[in-house]
């Protein structure tokens, strides 16, 4: 065997052919090959050997068929500035799912848009975007989009090119502005100057053309308020942050009105626990429980038709001298609708006593009159000093009702010549008295401009498809002195084009990609470039504007006129007949995400309710009418009547019932359609903003509807259930004033809970949560975020009605009080990440198991679905996928081509019989610790964001270090008012729940 | 007076029965073409197994969403029929191996078949847990501790990899031991039969059996160490499936009477089972001479006991709850016994407790009827008993917000079928092709059996 080798391998192998070499030959020691005799072989040859070799290879690969062709792949030969696989881009844009128009920052993978978060440099939302906003990436990747210009709707489609579709529309156009036919141009809101400008220079062409823009949830009531008070149509911004004493007369701040995320994030600035000098506190009327009232202080329920009776009380409070002679003062007014006359005095004493610093805020679904009568008590509060400097900007003015009614008259007589639906969806959100489908058959020729069929495209000649926010140019401008910009962040994903190039294009305009992007900058050039006074050059200005995604510049600003007094006169109102308020979904607006499932399962923030809407009534009217829960009623009110079902809303007012808009979509794709009910009783004056209607009409009729809920209902009165929240300390709250005496009132006459076993030392970092209570509205910003983010499946109504929805972290809501007056309770709930974690034990195959740096880790592959975890979790935060959920919902809709693309490339796309919960982002917290690497520095608690915590716009969840000691999560872990949820079963959470203090006096 | 002669041990057969006619009896089912009845039972069952059947395929197919668990019940009819089932294994292996060892010779003539009904019910429960509770049945293996180049090893502290252990360790040796029992009678067989098929089968099912004294006295030997082996396990395999429960954190499943309590609520359900499948079988096949009314009213008796002692748990639980101060766990007892899921608790304890409670008279005991009716009682209320502690617990746990209902669909009541429908198949498939009472055993117990040392 030591036989010298001819060959040699390296220069130390030829050299050293002595000891070494001779090592290395005796590998194998001798007296292995005395053991060794060749006729114990098998008799098979060498090439008999290959040959069974190849003949069972081919064999095998001729088994192999089915390998799926995966088409080439190619590599980038030259690769794209900017992209690097596997590492995300972030683009500033706008957006525009309601009129708020937020500054938002786009994350893309590999080119494609994958997550949503807020633009930080945009001075109103801040880094921070609502649900909706989160959400609509889905709608983008919707299958359901139109993806190519086609005639006619659901039943005859015809597709045809641009080309064509342009020539016969320019040629109706041209023949219509000839023969003096109006051409009416339906849009929503517009809060583009530049959209403005494309209008404009449209209508100049055809000089017919008429534009009606019409929004379904408006401020036109306000408007006309500030109007008629003062001269000016366009009302200041609030400082929230100032504002201590709050009262919100039907106007859900923290929930739909406004600016949302503003509100939400200068309301909870005010709760913070660390400044507890500066709480606020907030008073809140309403007829319909919102999030406003849920978060309120002090809440007090009135039928919604009674509230200009209560500002003109209001009033007569303040300015003793003027006392209205139809109106009393308030101890009346509390008399005569059976409120407490307790807080309305503690109301009218702090109103008074903090002028300046308290500020009344009624509801843009109230009366004009209303909004007049409140102006006057701001005054009389000197409520001047926390407005802003910043007026709401109307771009184009929303047109009358009677207009709208004209339009429709015209239309049916034949005097409109071709309609544009310019993105808006007039026949579903139009009242239906004002038959708007049968006036748009009456007109030959109409087109629509949509993402996704919907109602109106459905009846119009053509149908146009539009592009996405994400595939848009645009620049918004809601406030003076602030302008956002939006861009595209990925080409049309089919062929659609750019609204506002449609219509520049029939303008007179040459298509090309960049048409409305060179008619943006253009304008930028001409108008905003000189207004923002800047030292550097158009180019540059441009580009760093379209970096940030908004820019601030001085704006000559008028300083708001003295008010005027208005003689208001109040009505009485019949307190015997039923008052419908129309309220604003929560999460799919007016309509325009009902094809968004994530949004359509995101649970009513009070109610818990999904996929539908429904008539809240409170128990006493339920009583009355004898209704019960999913029980199914007509409401009949000036001459339309629509069905509902029931539900009995804690809190609701007497005599009030509210219904969410928005629901009951005919024509949404298969996901919207027919989710909900369609309230088909808007009156006319609808359009004008009120959302009050008195005399309504309610019938039982038989039969029931199930709605589902996400959080099973139990009476306030079932004494075996009263305050469970309390009783087992999942809640625990106390008053401003107990906590100001002691600051650790909360855990006091506590024992330290002691462990038998040994554990785990933790070293380096460790992850922890704290969420504040005082700060979280109960949004569900972080759910949709969550969403997003850990790609949760969409499981339908019917799951979800079973107890299978997956998102990972929920907003619990616990009722305390009386039906009444309840007090609502929020707790977002989600894996507690605990260290001794009782999920973990008990897996039989250590699917679940935990960090090093405190995780509670789930492993997917190795999961066999024994669901044992989620048994053994106290909190119950494990999701199981009892289907494969893309392929169960709807035939397989969001496992469509176009749809996937919304999969976050990060996380694993579950598969059927997979436990799943909150890994606290560990793809987030992997990437920190990938750059702090490359970097060469330790990984801080602070590199890392959790989804839930960016989305948050109150800042309630903060995540990070618990073992560094100035990390905020680590004051937040050893604050007084700190707790776990079930400390008492000792599987010590990683998350800290801070106790709500309520601003209330005992 | 009379005097009891405790020399001899009684007679468990009634009437002079010769050792021939034990073997007649006993392998006549065998030996001729199945009767309408037969066919008409075997129908029925084949039914309720293909209704099951299909059910559990779709399962398979589309996912356990089917059924009806939902969060926070993520057990429901899955493990409910395997605790019902693992439980009524026990009734077999007690009177099988512990009533050997304890000397109680009455016992044989019940023996085999309570023992083939062990084996039955084990493989329906580990029917259960593969195909309507693992949400990916196709990685099952990974439950079990194999070499693999990741470093994998399965959880030793978890619960369900000691039932693994325990179950097929049950099912093990049960099957041994009956196998064992039913090598002298397959020689029976084989001696007796003129087929040429069946004797082919019996011989080497019989593994060279001759009756030699040699034989006899390695069987003998060799039955009682397995006896050994098994008697333990009638106590360790519901412990550990009561573990499931005990080790976790949820308040009702969190109880460390569960032990005791499974085992004596097992064997009650099992001897439930025996008794009533008894009741038909020696009926049909003409047995009553040698299954007698007597060992139907022992198996009444340790009804009567084990049912006390489930019914004293009962009670317990309830103390213990108020007597931890735990509010959890007090709230879990009036909610069983108050809440939703009230009417699943009174059906468990009227069956459970109360019912049984007839046995205390004799006339009852006796009647063929009256325990008849008693024994499926006790079978429902044992299977609510499961239902129960895994649903209602599991429904209000912690956090009221995380609460939710429970409502069985169409796949549930499938799989619970899919139960019966293969117990009902694989007793009547045994009836039929092997000898059900111990036709050598038995022979050792019949009159004339003992010396004569008088006459």
């Amino acid at each position: 065997m030591a036989e010298e080798s001819k060959y040699w391998k390296s220069l130390h192998r030829l050299y050293s052919q002595g000891a070494g070499g001779d090592a290395k030959a005796d590998e194998f020691l001798p007296g292995v090959p005395d053991e060794f005799k060749s006729d114990s072989l098998s008799g098979m040859s060498r090439k008999q050997f290959l040959a069974l070799l190849a003949a069972s290879a081919a064999f095998t690969t001729a088994g192999c068929r089915s390998y799926r062709d995966k088409g080439e792949i190619v590599p980038y030969t030259k690769k794209p500035e900017e992209v690097t696989p596997g590492v995300p881009n972030y683009y500033a844009s706008t957006c525009t799912g309601c009129s708020q128009s937020c500054g938002i920052l786009i994350k893309t993978r590999e080119g494609r848009p994958v997550k949503v978060d807020g633009n930080p440099d945009h001075p109103i939302n801040r880094g921070k975007i609502c649900a909706k906003g989160q959400a609509s990436i889905l709608n983008l990747y919707d299958p359901s989009r139109l993806r190519r210009p086609q005639y006619g709707g659901s039943q005859i489609q015809v597709e045809l090119s641009w080309d064509k579709a342009d020539a016969e529309i320019v040629k109706q156009l041209s023949d219509a502005a000839a023969n003096g036919k109006e051409i009416a141009l339906i849009t929503h809101g517009i809060h583009s100057p530049t959209t403005k400008n494309t209008l404009e220079d449209f209508k100049k062409t055809y000089h017919t053309a008429k534009l009606y823009s019409y929004e379904l949830f408006n401020d036109e009531n306000r408007r006309r308020a500030w109007e008629a008070c003062y001269g000016t149509r366009e009302f200041p911004a609030i400082d929230w942050k100032k504002a201590k004493y709050i009262l919100a007369i039907e106007a859900d701040i923290l929930g739909t009105e406004g600016m949302v995320l503003e509100q939400i994030r200068e309301y909870a600035d005010n709760r913070d626990i660390l400044k507890t000098a500066e709480f606020s506190r907030l008073y809140c009327i309403e007829s319909t429980m919102s999030l406003t009232g849920a978060n309120a202080d002090y809440r007090l329920r009135l039928r919604a038709d009674a509230y200009l009776e209560f500002a003109l009380a209001l009033k007569n409070e303040l300015e003793p001298g003027m006392t209205d002679g139809a109106v009393g003062h308030i101890a009346e007014f509390a008399v005569k609708y059976s409120l407490s006359a307790d807080v309305l005095e503690r109301l009218v004493h702090d109103l008074k006593i903090h002028k300046g610093a308290s500020l009344v805020y009624a509801g843009d679904l109230l009366p004009e009159e209303v909004h007049a009568a409140v102006n006057e008590v701001n005054e009389l509060l000197g409520a001047r000093v926390l407005y802003k400097n910043q007026p709401a900007e109307e771009i184009v003015r929303l047109t009358p009702a009677s207009e709208i009614e004209n339009l429709t008259a015209r239309m049916k007589a034949g005097k409109v010549g071709v309609v544009i639906h310019f993105d808006s969806n007039p026949a579903y959100h139009f009242p239906k008295s004002l038959e708007y489908e049968k006036a748009l058959h009456a007109v030959p020729f109409s087109i629509g401009l949509t993402e996704a069929e919907n109602e109106t495209s459905a009846h119009c000649t053509i149908s146009l498809p539009v592009n996405h926010d994400f595939e848009s140019w645009g620049d918004f401008k809601i406030r003076t002195g602030i302008l956002s910009l939006q861009q595209p962040v990925i080409e049309p994903l089919y062929d659609s084009r750019q609204k506002e190039s449609i219509l520049l294009v029939w303008a007179g305009g040459r298509y090309s990609e960049h048409i409305y992007h060179e008619y943006l900058k253009n304008r930028w050039k001409t108008e905003v470039y000189p207004a923002a006074k800047t030292k550097i050059d158009f180019q540059t200005f441009w580009y760093s504007s379209l970096h940030d995604g908004a820019i601030e510049f001085a704006e000559p600003v008028q300083m708001l006129p003295a008010f005027g007094r208005q003689a208001v006169k109040p009505v009485p109102s019949e307190i015997d007949a039923y008052t419908i308020v129309l309220t604003e979904s929560y999460y799919i607006g007016d309509g325009r995400f009902a094809g968004n499932g994530w949004l359509q399962e995101l649970p009513h923030p009070i109610s818990k309710i999904v996929w539908d809407n429904y008539a809240a009534v409170s128990t006493r009217t339920a009583r009355e009418l004898g209704l019960q829960n999913n029980d199914l009623i007509t409401i009949g009110l000036a001459g339309a009547s629509a069905m509902m079902p029931v539900f009995v809303q804690p809190g609701q007012a007497d005599g009030t019932i509210s219904i969410a808009l928005g629901y009951g979509r005919t024509n949404a794709g298969p996901v919207g359609s027919n989710a909900g009910f369609d309230a088909k009783l808007y009156p006319q004056a609808l359009l004008s903003g009120t959302r009050v209607f008195s005399g309504a009409k309610i019938s039982k009729i038989s039969g029931s509807y199930e709605l589902a809920s996400t959080q099973e209902h139990h009476a306030l009165d079932d004494e075996f259930l009263r305050d469970i929240q309390f009783k087992r300390n999942i809640i625990r709250e106390g008053t401003l004033e107990e906590y100001s005496r002691n600051p650790n009132f909360l855990r006091e006459g506590e024992k330290e809970l002691t462990n038998i076993a040994k554990e785990f030392e933790y070293s380096g970092v460790k992850w922890a949560m704290s969420i504040d209570l005082n700060k979280c509205v109960g949004c569900n910003a972080c759910v949709a975020g969550c969403n997003v983010e850990n790609n949760i499946p969409v499981v339908g109504k019917e799951q979800a009605a079973k107890g299978r929805e997956m998102q990972w972290i929920r907003i619990d809501r616990y009722y305390s009080g009386t039906d009444e007056a309840p007090l609502l309770s929020h707790q977002p709930m989600l894996c507690q990440h605990c260290d001794n974690a009782p999920c973990e034990n008990v897996c039989p195959v250590s699917a679940t198991n935990h960090s090093p740096d405190g995780l509670n880790q789930m492993v997917y592959n190795r999961c066999v679905g024994t669901k044992y975890c989620s048994n053994n979790c106290p909190y119950k935060v494990r999701r199981f996928n009892f289907f494969n959920w893309r392929d169960n919902f709807a035939n397989g809709f969001y496992e469509q081509e176009s749809a996937v693309l919304a999969e976050n490339p990060e996380v694993t796309v579950r598969s059927r019989g997979v436990m799943e919960k909150c890994t606290f982002c560990v793809q987030r917290i992997m990437e920190a610790r990938q750059y702090a690497a490359e970097q060469g520095r330790e990984l801080h608690g602070s590199d890392v964001k959790t989804a839930c915590q960016e989305a948050c716009p109150a800042t309630a969840i903060i995540f990070g270090d618990m073992h560094d000691p100035n990390s905020e999560v680590s004051k937040m872990r050893t604050h007084g008012l700190g707790y776990h949820v079930l400390e008492e079963t000792n599987v010590r959470p990683n998350i800290t729940y801070i106790a709500k203090l309520r601003n209330i006096s005992a | 007076m009379t005097t009891i002669d405790y020399t001899q041990e009684p007679a468990i057969t009634i009437g002079v029965v010769t050792s021939a006619e034990i073997d007649a009896a006993i392998s006549a089912p065998l030996d001729r073409f199945p009767s309408r009845r037969w066919w008409i039972a075997f129908g029925i069952a084949l039914m309720i197994l293909s209704m099951g059947l299909a059910s559990v395929t779709a399962i398979l197919f589309k996912g356990l969403g089917l059924m009806g668990f939902n969060q926070p019940v993520a057990w429901a009819f899955d493990i409910t029929n395997f605790v019902f089932w693992v439980g009524i294994g026990h009734a077999g292996t007690l009177i099988s191996a512990i009533l050997f060892l304890m000397r109680q010779r009455w016992r044989n003539a019940i023996a085999r078949f309570a023992e083939a009904m062990t084996i039955f019910a084990v493989i329906c429960a580990g029917m259960f847990v593969s195909v309507a509770h693992l949400g990916r049945v196709w990685l099952a293996g990974y439950l079990l501790p194999y070499p693999n180049q990741h470093g994998l090893w399965i959880n030793f502290i978890s619960p369900l990899v000691w039932d693994v252990f325990a179950v097929s360790t049950y099912f093990t040796v049960s099957l041994v031991f009956w196998y064992l029992g039913l090598v002298p009678d397959f020689a029976t067989l084989r001696d007796r039969t003129r087929n040429k098929h069946k004797k082919l089968a019996y011989s080497i099912l019989s593994l060279g059996w001759r009756f030699s004294n040699r034989h006899w006295s390695h069987y003998e030997r060799m039955y009682l160490i397995l006896a050994g082996f098994a008697t333990p396990l009638v106590l360790s395999v519901h412990t550990i499936v009561s573990f499931d429960f005990a080790v976790s954190v949820l308040p009702g499943w969190h109880s460390t009477i569960f032990p005791p309590y499974f085992v004596a609520g097992a064997v009650f359900s099992g001897f439930a089972m025996v008794q009533n499948v008894l009741i038909g079988v020696r009926k049909f096949f003409k047995l009553e001479k040698i299954i007698t009314l007597k060992h139907l009213e022992n198996m009444n008796k340790v009804m009567l006991a084990t049912g006390m002692m489930v019914g004293y748990a009962y009670a317990v639980e309830f103390f213990m709850a108020w007597y931890s101060g735990s509010q959890f766990e007090r709230f879990v007892f009036l909610n069983r016994a108050l809440g939703p899921y009230a009417w699943a608790y009174w059906i468990m304890v009227s069956c459970n407790v109360l019912f049984v409670q007839l046995f205390w008279f004799k006339k009852i005991r006796t009647s063929i009827p009256a325990m008849f009716a008693i024994g499926v009682l006790v079978n429902v209320g044992m299977w609510f008993e499961r239902y129960v502690i895994i649903v209602t617990s599991l429904s209000r746990d912690f956090l009221p917000s995380s609460w939710g209902h429970f409502s069985p669909t169409i796949f549930d009541f499938g799989v619970l079928a899919l139960g019966f429908g293969l117990f009902f198949t694989l007793v009547l498939l045994f009836v039929r092709f092997l000898p059900s009472v111990a036709i050598a055993e038995l022979k050792g117990v019949m009159e004339n059996a003992q010396p004569h040392y008088h006459e």
